[in-house]
């Protein structure tokens, strides 16, 4: 175990490469093919560790000074899901993510538990969020590598359910999306859904995607987004107009820097995840399955961008109303597409239903990003992140706010037995929706 | 010089992928090329200045370039007919 700790401790930009390299080679990839890999995601890492220093350098000391003058508790700075991925990665459980999600992925495909053959592995770093956190939440390293593959479970379960809304609705053949972020909530969806068709009015507003695209398109431009967004907290936090303009552009930067810097990390992880998809479907021939890939595919849809966009400014106004909340959201305001875009074919593109179900989402969201910002901050110094001591607290929406992510941590407090029943409830409605006998294919 | 624009739901992730697989193939048949990486929700208002537009989400309808749907290239089913599409688009 000393051995192991040793080289845990020579941290993630070391640590990944290597992996990657040794996992490539199993994978049968060009040794100098793997090493590029490898060596390219530690770059990416380096990359996204520089952007988040200059995020919580600029952002940090305003939310601070706009705490202190307005009393609006919003210190918590989200830093979005590129860095939250690069930190679920880096982490001790995210470095066999990629490998539990195959394994689990393998025997559920065999047993015929699950007809989704993920090859999206990039977006295993969901499972190795939510199995970072449990880990350090319990100090258990155990209990993360279960939460990982019982989370696993989970989103191949809700990929195989929300199947039908990806091939009817966004035009997917054979795709599902066993997305982390997007999938999860159909479950929340489906009940708002039979809900809001009871509401006499409410039932039959619509409105048109295309006029709110239209008219506030400019907040889905990250860069102005992040300028905008730098402007305002600099006003508020009593800065001068030098101040202002540069924490401004300091902004804006991050928005653009932020995710590129992750694409470099991707660029490495490409190779990898090709040849590991090759081989998970040599495995696999001939045999009907539904591709699982990113729910990315879904997110430029009209309605989900129209909805993504008004859900901006009620995002911010919820989290200075949200008694308890102290995330500042910043980062995963560019991300929202991918909250909605799941909801979205259950409301069957209505923008109206996909905003209200996102708003009460969000608020109990924020509260869940808030809950957990001491954990992820923990995982985020975990992986050689920077911060100035106790000045700052970081979290992100997604997957912060994301329902299973509360499911986990719940479930673990509770011990095995808690994600034990997570994977029984998840097993048998996967059960249910494959084996039941007659009605194989309709769910 | 053509200007293709590659995008996807984060400009992070399938854009990458795609756009290696396209780096590829352009430098195999020689066609001199300036890609370009975005993601949907930044090219609303920019999207009608580029030749080719090659996507693996869902591109709004106000986008009058043409488009490209590249999820083939991604699932592995149907890639050639992509490669002929871009091709025919870039005429």
């Amino acid at each position: 175990m000393d051995f192991i700790q040793k080289i845990v401790d020579l941290g993630p930009t070391v640590v990944l490469p290597v992996i990657i390299f040794l996992f490539g080679l199993v994978l049968k990839m060009k040794p100098g093919r793997a090493f590029r890999a490898g060596l390219t995601v530690g770059i990416g890492f380096i990359g996204v560790n520089l952007i988040i220093g200059l995020l919580v350098d600029n952002l940090g000391p305003a939310a601070k000074d706009m705490v202190e003058r307005l009393g609006i508790d919003l210190s918590i700075i989200d830093v979005g899901w590129p860095a939250t991925s690069a930190i679920a990665f880096g982490s001790t459980v995210g470095a066999l993510a990629i490998p539990i999600g195959l394994i689990v992925n393998f025997i559920l495909l065999i047993v015929g538990l699950t007809k989704t053959l993920n090859i999206d592995l990039w977006n295993l770093w969901h499972i190795a969020f939510t199995g970072a956190l449990v880990s350090i939440m319990t100090d258990s390293f155990a209990m993360g590598i279960v939460t990982a593959s019982v989370h696993a479970i989970v989103l191949l379960v809700l990929a195989d359910m929300s199947q039908k809304h990806v091939e009817k609705f966004y035009g997917y053949p054979n795709i599902s999306f066993p997305h982390g972020t997007s999938t999860p909530y159909i479950l929340f969806a489906w009940p708002l859904e039979k809900l809001f068709n009871m509401i006499p009015g409410f039932k039959n507003l619509k409105a048109d995607p295309e006029s709110i695209q239209k008219r506030l398109g400019i907040l889905g431009e990250s860069t102005v987004l992040g300028l905008i967004l730098g402007l305002i907290i600099g006003i508020l936090a009593g800065w001068n107009a030098k101040e202002v303009l540069n924490l401004g552009v300091s902004t804006a930067a991050v928005m653009l820097l932020l995710p590129r810097m992750v694409s470099i990390l991707m660029e490495g992880l490409a190779p990898v995840s090709e040849s590991a998809s090759e081989f998970v479907k040599s495995k696999f021939p001939g045999r009907e399955v539904f591709i699982g890939m990113d729910s990315a595919l879904a997110v430029g849809h009209p309605a989900a961008i129209a909805s993504s966009l008004i859900m901006v400014p009620i995002v911010l106004l919820l989290a200075i109303i949200v008694p308890g909340n102290k995330v500042l959201p910043f980062g995963d305001l560019a991300t929202i597409p991918f909250i909605v875009s799941m909801m979205v074919p259950i409301f069957r593109g209505n923008v109206i239903r996909t905003v209200v179900a996102s708003t009460i989402a969000l608020g109990f969201g924020l509260l869940l990003a808030t809950y957990i910002s001491p954990l992820f901050t923990q995982a985020a110094k975990n992986v050689g992140f920077s911060f100035p001591e106790g000045t700052n607290s970081i979290s992100s929406l997604v997957d912060g706010a994301v329902p299973t992510t509360a499911i986990f941590l719940f479930g673990a407090k509770l011990g095995y037995i808690g994600l034990m029943i997570i994977a029984l409830i998840a097993l048998a409605t996967a059960y249910y929706i494959n084996k039941r006998p007659n009605k194989t294919n309709e769910s | 010089m053509k200007k293709v624009l590659v995008i996807c739901g984060t400009g992070v992730a399938t854009s990458t992928m795609v756009i290696n697989k396209l780096k590829e193939f352009f430098a195999e048949k020689q066609i001199d090329v300036q890609l370009y990486q975005s993601k949907v929700s930044d090219i609303l208002s920019t999207g009608n200045d580029y030749d080719v537009i090659i996507s693996t989400t869902v591109v709004p309808p106000s986008i009058k370039t043409k488009v490209v749907n590249a999820v083939p290239l991604l699932t592995g089913i149907g890639k050639e007919k992509v490669f002929n599409d871009i091709l025919e688009a870039l005429k």
